[in-house]
């Protein structure tokens, strides 16, 4: 082993970072792939894009890569372009899909709305094959080190679940790679921060509260960490993650280009869908422009040239004005609430259409009120924060966070944050990881956390039946937020009978909001911050004497790499390891 | 010749044309084994194949060839204007990412340069040009000269000309 591999799995974009073990810096890994047909050309970041080509979508040969004369599929910058024009057979967003529990995610579901008679992948397939063109480009360019064998960390959303961290790591591990570890990404997002800035310690003391806002393409992302002392020195730890909120600057765009398309609409001017997009794509250009600091431009031209010949005669004439751009962004995307405003909850309607469960309320603001919100009511008071993801390139939208932020904490009597300048917020993610890598020889701080999540098992209370209604369900935390890496815990004094050759199911919940539960503890009723995840199935083989009952406890385990396993325990130590049924379809 | 670029190079004419040239059996150490039939010639490369290439990228990334090919005499200026600085912000994106280009005279165009060579072709004289080169003059263009090009190897089965495909939607 070599070198410390990060990777940045990312909704929209991939990105690999590394570092040699021998403590060189940690240096970015330019992804070659296609970015035309017969082009073959090194970029910074992979787009998250897998796109299926039929017999007819591009001429023959000119998908070789310097690896692979006939790749069947494509992946990166080309996928993404040729999807644009042919949606069907392109797989985006797997990320998301993947932390989707309404849906199998090991059945081949992607593209959602796919061609007729395309051999589809599941959402871990597609994650396995970025990684897998992320393997064979490495693999190409340093052949005396193989991928396989270095040491590999892929990074999750902190709000990720157990089970779709546990389905990125077999992901991973399907590449071949024997030494996986998983990583938050907002946390990598802190060790980047602390690579750039090795005298770190002086920017921050004991007691300090350091909030992660990550917002990139496809998700929001929130986690604080907090700044302790351990045996005279400087020590992290992560407190809190924010629950899985699928909301980014994709969102904003296409916020803004649907305020043009309305604008223009009301002109009679009608737009076609690759149209759609290419005013998505000006309107992000356009965007980018307004929000430069040194721009004083009240408007920003949006063009849509013509179809076809007809390019100047069918070109249509927009513009993105700033008053729109702050009504949508700002107001839209981070109103200035209080910090007891919270978002809006999705009415449940009896039947909702399948597909991506997209945050209901599009205020980050308000998903940071009630992130920030304890159990007790009380409201956590950061005193630093670090920003990461492209969406907070923009300075506006920075100051707008803390404005508001400030205001809450001003209203609390409480001292305003500092920010913490993050650099190259699209790597930063990548080269965390890698820094972690280094971290976890000895080789800097490590953040310590644990857990981001209490996790508990569903008990049917034990009551006469009423019918029509099902028995009202208690929880059993069967882990507590922040059990750490490499520990167990046990709850010895509750009792469930398995059967014998019979499979049995439990069912599986867990929370981000609630921090104090210890395990062993009943929450007699469910509130809306205990959610339900996938079940859990374990089939205790015949050869144990079929038919007969064993009474097991559970025990829940959290391995050095990450992944939480949950294990039955019999009265004479026989041990079964639970396994999710992501097969299992839960009604929404 | 480095290790990397031997390896890339033996590995794209195999690829493309399925043997290897002559230049990099010697670095190899290697020799054509007697009485083995001759290598095919490579497909034949037409002197006209980079220029309908370059034209092929600048109508893909960015309409080129439509915007020279449409009449626009009857649109205002407004409309041509609004069309241009979509179209323009494109093709030097794309000419950039190809052609790296740099002027002959790296000077501020209205004072004194010397003449950077005695070659009409790279630096024309104007105004009364004396039979013998004159030590300098003032600079009025600065030139453009191609630093370097770096077009894509297309694959030998493809028709350069073709300089855009149609398109044709499926409903």
């Amino acid at each position: 082993m070599k070198y410390v591999i990060g990777i940045d799995l990312g909704t929209t974009n991939c990105a690999l970072a590394y570092a040699a073990l021998d403590s060189e810096p940690v240096g970015l890994f330019p992804v070659p792939q296609l970015v035309n047909p017969g082009e073959v050309r090194e970029e910074a970041l992979l787009p998250s894009s897998l796109f299926l080509p039929g017999a007819l979508d591009f001429p023959a040969g000119s998908l070789a890569l310097p690896w692979n004369a006939e790749p069947a599929e494509v992946v990166g910058r080309l996928a993404q372009k040729r999807g644009v024009e042919n949606p069907g057979r392109l797989v985006s967003s797997a990320k998301s899909w993947l932390s989707h529990s309404g849906v199998d995610r090991t059945a081949a579901i992607l593209p959602w709305s796919g061609a007729p008679g395309l051999q589809k992948v599941s959402p871990v397939e597609a994650s396995r094959r970025y990684l897998e063109h992320l393997r064979t480009a490495w693999d190409f360019h340093r052949p005396d080190a193989p991928f396989t064998e270095q040491e590999v960390l892929v990074t999750v959303p902190a709000s990720f679940d157990a089970v779709a961290r546990e389905l990125t790591l077999s992901a991973a591990e399907q590449t071949g790679c024997r030494n996986v570890t998983l990583l938050e990404e907002p946390q990598a997002a802190f060790y980047a921060w602390i690579e750039r800035h090795p005298g770190w310690r002086e920017r921050v003391a004991a007691g300090d509260l350091i909030l992660v806002v990550d917002i990139g393409g496809g998700t929001t992302d929130l986690t604080l960490i907090a700044v302790t002392e351990r045996e005279g020195e400087l020590a992290l730890e992560r407190v809190a993650v924010g629950e899985h909120i699928l909301l980014g600057g994709d969102n904003m765009d296409l916020a803004l280009a649907r305020a043009i398309e309305r604008e223009l609409a009301e002109k009679g001017a009608r737009l076609d869908g690759l149209q759609i997009h290419a005013l998505w794509h000006n309107c992000r250009v356009a965007k980018e422009k307004l929000l430069d600091p040194a721009s004083k431009a009240a408007q920003e031209p949006v063009t849509i040239l013509g179809k076809g010949a007809g390019l100047v005669g069918g070109t249509i004439r927009a513009a993105l004005k700033r008053s729109i751009l702050n009504a949508v962004l700002l107001d839209g995307f981070f109103p200035e609430v209080t910090s007891q405003d919270f978002p809006e909850r999705r009415r449940r309607v009896g039947l909702q259409e399948i597909g991506l469960p997209y945050a209901a309320d599009p205020a980050i603001t308000k998903h940071l009120a009630q992130f920030l919100r304890r159990q007790d009511g009380s409201m956590a008071a950061p005193t630093h924060v670090l920003f990461n993801g492209g969406v907070l390139h923009a300075r506006l939208l920075r100051e707008r966070l803390l404005k508001v932020l400030n205001g809450w904490l001003a209203t609390e009597g409480k001292t305003a944050v500092q920010a913490l300048e993050g650099e190259d917020l699209m790597h930063a993610v990548a080269r965390g990881a890698a820094y972690y890598g280094l971290a976890r020889r000895g080789k800097g701080v490590r953040i310590r956390g644990g857990i981001a999540r209490a996790y508990y098992v569903g008990i049917e209370s034990a009551m006469p039946a009423v019918p029509g209604l099902p028995n009202p369900l208690k929880a059993l935390t069967v882990a507590g937020f922040g059990m750490e890496e490499g520990t167990g815990a046990s709850v010895p004094d509750r009792e469930f009978a398995l059967v014998v050759g019979e499979p049995a199911e439990f069912r599986f919940f867990s929370s981000t909001s609630r921090r104090e539960d210890a395990v062993g503890t009943l929450i007699e009723e469910l509130g809306p911050e205990i959610q339900e995840i996938t079940p859990m199935e374990v089939h205790l083989p015949a050869s144990e004497g079929a038919g007969q009952l064993v009474p097991v406890t559970f025990e829940t385990v959290v391995t050095e790499t990450g992944p939480l396993q949950p294990w039955c325990v019999a009265r004479d130590g026989r041990r079964w390891k639970l396994e999710f049924n992501v097969r299992e379809r839960i009604p929404a | 010749m480095s290790r990397i670029s031997l390896a890339f190079r033996s590995f794209f004419a195999i690829l493309f044309h399925g043997a290897l040239p002559d230049a990099l059996l010697t670095s190899l150490g290697l020799a054509h084994r007697a009485g083995s039939k001759p290598v095919p010639a490579p497909a034949a490369h037409s002197p006209s194949d980079g220029a309908l290439q370059m034209l092929a990228i600048l109508q893909r990334d960015a309409r080129l060839i439509d915007f020279l090919m449409e009449d626009i005499s009857s649109y205002s200026d407004d409309q041509v204007g609004a069309a241009v600085r979509s179209l323009h912000d494109q093709c030097r994106d794309s000419l950039q990412r190809y052609v790296q280009l740099a002027p002959v005279i790296d000077g501020v165009e209205g004072t004194h340069t010397k003449l950077a060579s005695a070659d009409p072709a790279s630096v024309k004289l104007l105004g009364n040009v004396p039979p013998q080169p004159p030590p300098g003059g003032t600079l009025r263009h600065r030139g453009w000269r191609c630093a370097k090009i770096d077009l894509p190897a297309p694959g030998a089965r493809h028709n350069f000309s073709i300089v855009a495909p149609a398109e044709v939607e499926i409903e």
